[in-house]
């Protein structure tokens, strides 16, 4: 029964790939709550990817439903888009346009103009430290300011609903810091949180709520605690995590 | 939010100088080489002349008139060894086979004496029944070298231009012997015997065209029509490449998440590029109008047509960039886009007539060539430019161009819902 704190709800969702024999997702049930940072783990090739683009709209499932906020994946991804914001695990952005181009552009085909935009990029420039990058082309940027400017992309039409994809792959422990304290805030000010990483502590800390996913079903989800209190682990999420899914390696 | 992907993809575009200045130059550059060379080549037959060798040993009618005719002739550039008498065949034969000469003819001693005495053979056959005495009825054997790297073509008009000098000379000869048996046998004296060499058969060559159009053949008007065609065709290449890029950077999917379907995505930069091709377009007309005459080249010649032009160029562009949209769609990364796209350009040209017109192909790619975009944009660019044609006559070659682009965006649009659906 999907309760009215419920951001998204899926029901019964199945993805087969074509020419796949094996389900990417078999009946995945799940729901998110309102507010919540909710963390996404699993090994390669669980199904993590997969769950996230039919969520953003860029795949479609072959059976079972997906609301957002209750808005339909299969029909009202218009309204969907409108109300969702996703940081990729690449960095998507124009290497050749500058910072402020960039914000200008995303934030332009995401409805904000003039004034607004001018006055949300002046926000968050602070708060993720891109002023002096500003008007600097994207290529010439570290590998730290790319990711800082590609998470401020996804935050600058203050989403309803954030969708994260390994957010801090590949930076320095400064950027990482940097950019977790700023998505705590974000959460803070009331935006949902869909969170993937292969790095678990920090999704233990991160997260409120947590599910593995593991060749394509939902093993286990809940808080760490009562995730740990169901398996009758006591140490760390990584723990759990291996004796869950097991030392295999994965592909 | 069209406004901004159209900033966007602008943006893209001039940021990317080296790629923006190939956009420009490459096809100007193509449209000039292209035109020079085929002009060149134009005036190599008119006014250059083809390197013939002549060994004319014949000291007599025949060989002096053929001599006469071929120096006459603008096709040929006629040379002459100084001791002919001591030249021999195999000299002229090396000459034409070391590409000195285009072209080797020998004109054999006596040749004019043997077609004389067949001649009065004939007559004495022909007015009194005797035997044509032994010896007189061999024939006379004109030598041609051809260089092996010599044109078909071009070797059908030397034995065609030989043939018909040897045969118009051969024909004053019987005449004149003829004239001379008859004067002799009736005693009329004869008192203009330069009615024989009178020639009664004429050749005017006029183009066909309908009411008062004016028509200008020339290799400009061909050349440009031709290559400006395949020069935007090759937009296809950067635009699918861009379309990849974006795709690889993951910007594409990110917008993809973003209140901005695919469509409008597709649709910004297919503005952007139409501009781009369209200005493509001009600059080529402008060289060719103001250009070619610095360079020694013909003109291009509008002659005030530019509104035809200008439909026909966008109509073109438009299915040169939905061309490019299906590759860009359909392709998985820049290499198999660029190799696919630039092969498939020359294949479309080939089929298209770009350089074998397309009455000269075999049957089979007659009806081919139908079906290429390029041989649409080609009759199109044709009929204004050469045949002087207006609006009403082009216009079916707009539309097929028109619904080629709608069936490329579509057939994109599709392609991408399928992945989409992952079916």
């Amino acid at each position: 029964m999907t309760s009215a704190n419920t951001v998204i709800s899926i029901e019964g969702l199945i993805k087969i790939y074509k020419g796949s024999h094996k389900p990417a997702l078999n009946n995945v049930n799940l729901e998110v709550s309102n507010g919540h940072i909710f963390g996404l783990l699993g090994p390669n090739g669980a199904g993590k990817t997969t769950m996230i683009r039919i969520l953003c709209g860029l795949l479609s499932p072959s059976s079972g439903e997906v609301f957002i906020n209750g808005f339909s994946v299969r029909n009202q991804m218009h309204e969907i888009r409108r109300i969702i914001g996703v940081v990729p695990q690449e960095i998507a952005l124009y290497p050749s346009l500058t910072a402020y181009e960039n914000l200008s552009v995303y934030g332009g085909i995401c409805g904000l103009k003039g004034r607004t935009l001018k006055q949300r990029i002046d926000e968050l420039l602070p708060v993720f430290g891109l002023e002096k990058g500003l008007y600097g082309k994207v290529i010439h940027f570290s590998g730290g300011m790319k990711r800082r400017l590609n998470l401020m992309v996804g935050l600058l039409h203050n989403p309803r609903i954030l969708f994260l994809d390994e957010p801090t792959v590949g930076v320095d422990v400064q950027s990482k810091n940097f950019i977790l304290e700023n998505l705590v805030a974000t959460n803070r000010a009331g935006t949902t949180m869909i969170y993937t990483s292969h790095y678990l502590e920090e999704a233990e800390n991160l997260c409120t709520d947590i599910a593995i996913i593991d060749e394509g079903q939902i093993i286990i989800k809940g808080s760490l605690d009562e995730i740990k209190h169901s398996v009758e682990l006591s140490g760390s999420l990584e723990e759990i995590f291996i004796a869950l899914t097991g030392k295999a390696l994965r592909d | 939010m069209l406004a901004k992907l159209i900033y966007k993809d602008i943006l893209v575009l001039i940021r990317d100088r080296g790629g923006l200045a190939m956009l420009f130059v490459m096809p100007l550059a193509l449209v000039l080489i292209m035109t020079s060379l085929q002009d060149t080549t134009f005036r190599a037959l008119n006014e250059y002349g083809i390197k013939l060798l002549l060994l004319n040993l014949d000291n007599d009618t025949l060989g002096r008139a053929i001599e006469r005719e071929i120096e006459r002739s603008a096709i040929f550039a006629v040379h002459q060894p100084e001791n002919r008498n001591d030249f021999t065949d195999q000299q002229v034969k090396e000459a034409v086979a070391t590409g000195k000469y285009q072209i080797g003819l020998i004109i054999p001693p006596d040749a004019t004496q043997r077609i004389r005495n067949r001649a009065r053979g004939n007559l004495m056959k022909v007015l009194s029944g005797k035997k044509i005495p032994d010896g007189i009825s061999d024939s006379v054997i004109f030598k041609v070298y051809m260089d092996p790297a010599t044109r078909p073509t071009l070797r059908s008009t030397v034995e065609v231009s030989v043939r018909e000098l040897a045969s118009r000379i051969e024909t004053q000869i019987v005449l004149s012997e003829l004239a001379g048996e008859i004067s002799n046998r009736f005693m009329i004296p004869l008192k203009d015997p330069v009615l024989f060499r009178q020639q009664t058969i004429f050749y005017r060559e006029e183009f066909a065209v309908i009411g008062n159009k004016k028509v200008i053949p020339n290799s400009v008007q061909h050349n440009v029509s031709a290559w400006t065609l395949f020069a935007m065709f090759f937009i296809g290449i950067p635009f699918a490449s861009a379309m990849i890029r974006e795709r690889e950077e993951g910007s594409l999917a990110r917008l993809l998440t973003m209140p901005c379907s695919y469509t409008s995505m597709l649709f910004s930069k297919v503005l952007v590029y139409l501009v781009v091709c369209y200005l493509q377009f001009m600059l080529i007309m402008v060289m060719g109008i103001v250009l070619f005459p610095l360079l020694n080249l013909p003109a291009l010649i509008i002659d005030g047509r530019l509104t035809e032009l200008s439909l026909m160029a966008v109509s073109v562009s438009l299915a040169a960039i939905g061309y490019g949209i299906t590759i860009g769609t359909i392709a998985r990364t820049h290499q198999q886009a660029s190799i696919f796209a630039s092969i498939s350009v020359v294949i479309l040209a080939a089929i298209g007539g770009i350089w074998v017109p397309v009455f000269m192909m075999p049957p089979i790619f007659r009806h081919i060539s139908k079906v290429s975009p390029l041989n649409w944009g080609l009759n199109g660019f044709y009929d204004i430019l050469i045949r002087g044609s207006d609006i009403s006559v082009v216009l079916p070659y707009m539309m097929y161009l028109l619904i080629f682009a709608a069936f490329c965006l579509l057939l994109a649009l599709y392609y991408h819902q399928l992945k989409k659906e992952n079916i």
